[in-house]
């Protein structure tokens, strides 16, 4: 049986130890994960083989494409069972396991330093400052505090999120953490965090 | 066929396919109006002043509602992953869509079944998917910006949230750096227009041209100003213009149409977009004749 790279077929595993507990066989959990072109490229490590199979059939029944595995070794912390995901839905995944109160440690990259970019950058233009972070800006008037451009990244919702946040003040406008659902959404939320302060302490 | 592939963030809409047309802040497709907002909409209308100004066809766009689920990016990736031999489009250009690497590659391998391969363009979420799954080199052009240069230099990342710090970090001089290293890691596509305070073009490794002239600090906080310019470079080059002659009008094209909206911060992207056609008559002579000049110059000047 084949799979990806630093993926691991579970065998002997905590899934094996909880299935044979429960009578169910593994096979029903992987039907089609080795067999479908699946390559997420981010991995959500849990402390136990409960909550990661409830993370997997949560998700599964809010549409995200997902499947069990066991993860790397360099990567595993937890139990030995771990969803791989789409990793650009981080931020839509993780609130629907916040929402429906299943534990999880983290979610990682598959490949990389697993860190993400918390770098944020200023640029003044007078009246108006933009706070970059990693791939998204965001625009606010200093005097009003009003979002007056998005611009950057890359996925879906950041069209969306633009539409939402534009002309409205900082503390009135949406949070993307709030309704975006991607990586982009959250260097926007970075972004927007950093904004919302600087206008706060231009205003003291 | 010029073939725009996208994201509208109006969640609900059904994927809709047709000619557009542009008028006022409005893209009209298939009896659905679009507001010509940032993202793939700015795209398309910059390709419709575009490709209005050429008196050429005007594009066909493939539209679907996704406010970032990724309910409607699959059904896109669906669609072309069914229909992109049939559609057979001269020019392809993906843009805002989940990134998905597996589809990605299914929508790569239909592609290479079109009697004539397209050409192909990606930007946005697309040119993230396209690096992520290694499918880079079979794209024609890719557009990004600084911070998405250093994702392309960066082997490990899978989305430019992720990039080294290290990469991120590089001043900007470091530009033909990363480029290099994009080209060198197997994650540029064969052009790379970079988009930044000074515009690169490169071409198989190799920097061609720059310009930082006229220079308006304004655009990179415009929403839409880095989509603008797959726009305009996807209906020249399916006009007729070289890949080289698209990228070194367009460069030119997207700055001097920030001049004449005098651009600030706070300038909607439909502004700019409103300008080109000025743009293109007082200048596209000149660049053509500044380029390496060919059937579209002559076109032109014709």
């Amino acid at each position: 049986m084949k799979t990806r790279p630093g993926l691991q077929l579970i065998v002997g595993s905590g899934l094996s130890v909880y299935c044979v507990r429960k009578g169910i066989s593994t096979s029903m959990f992987f039907k089609d994960g080795w067999k479908s072109a699946f390559e997420g490229g981010g991995l959500i490590l849990f402390h136990s083989v409960e909550d990661a199979m409830c993370g997997e059939r949560l998700l599964k029944t809010c549409g995200y494409e997902t499947r069990l595995v066991a993860p790397p070794p360099e990567l595993r912390k937890g139990c030995d069972l771990a969803l791989e995901i789409n990793l650009v839905e981080k931020v839509g995944i993780e609130r629907s396991l916040g929402e429906n109160q299943i534990s999880y440690i983290d979610v990682l990259p598959l490949k990389g330093h697993g860190e993400l970019l918390q770098i944020v950058r200023l640029t003044d233009f007078g009246d108006a400052i933009m706070v970059k972070a990693g791939n998204m800006k965001l625009t606010f008037d200093k005097h009003t505090g009003n979002v007056v451009n998005v611009s950057g990244g890359g996925c879906p919702d950041i069209p969306y999120l633009h539409s939402q946040m534009l002309n409205k003040r900082l503390d009135e406008a949406p949070r993307p953490r709030d309704i975006g659902h991607t990586l982009c959404s959250l260097m926007l939320d970075r972004a927007y965090v950093e904004s919302l302060e600087i206008w706060k302490k231009g205003r003291q | 066929m010029l073939l725009i592939c996208g994201t509208v963030p109006q969640k609900d809409l059904p994927l809709i396919k047709g000619e557009v047309s542009l008028s006022g802040e409005y893209l009209h497709v298939d009896g659905v109006l679009i507001p010509c907002s940032q993202g793939t909409a700015a795209l398309i209308s910059a390709a419709t002043r575009t490709t209005e100004y050429l008196e050429t066809d005007k594009p066909q766009v493939l539209l679907v509602g996704d406010d970032g689920t990724g309910k409607g990016s699959r059904l896109l990736y669906d669609y072309l992953i069914k229909n992109l031999p049939a559609l057979s489009p001269k020019v392809l250009v993906l843009h805002y869509m989940l990134p998905i690497m597996g589809l990605m590659k299914k929508v790569c391998e239909s592609a290479s079944k079109v009697a004539v391969r397209p050409f192909m363009m990606a930007d946005a979420a697309a040119m993230y998917a396209a690096k992520a799954s290694g499918l880079a080199r079979h794209f024609d052009i890719f557009t990004p910006d600084f911070s998405e240069l250093a994702f392309l230099a960066d082997p490990q990342a899978t989305h430019p949230a992720y990039v080294s710090r290290h990469l991120f970090e590089s001043d900007v001089t470091k530009v033909p750096d990363l480029i290099s290293a994009a080209y060198g890691n197997g994650s540029a596509a064969k052009m790379l227009i970079v988009k930044g305070a000074t515009d690169y073009i490169a071409l198989n490794g190799r920097i061609i041209d720059q310009v930082a002239k006229p220079n308006i600090p304004a655009l990179e906080a415009i929403g839409g100003t880095g989509d603008t310019i797959g726009g305009m470079i996807g209906a020249l080059v399916h006009s007729g213009f070289t890949n080289v002659q698209a990228a070194r009008v367009t460069i030119r094209a997207n700055r001097k149409a920030g001049e004449y909206a005098k651009a600030t911060p706070a300038t909607p992207i439909r502004q700019i977009i409103e300008v080109l056609p000025r743009v293109f008559e007082d200048h596209m002579k000149d660049w053509l004749h500044h380029a390496n000049n060919g059937m579209a110059e002559r076109r032109m000047i014709e």
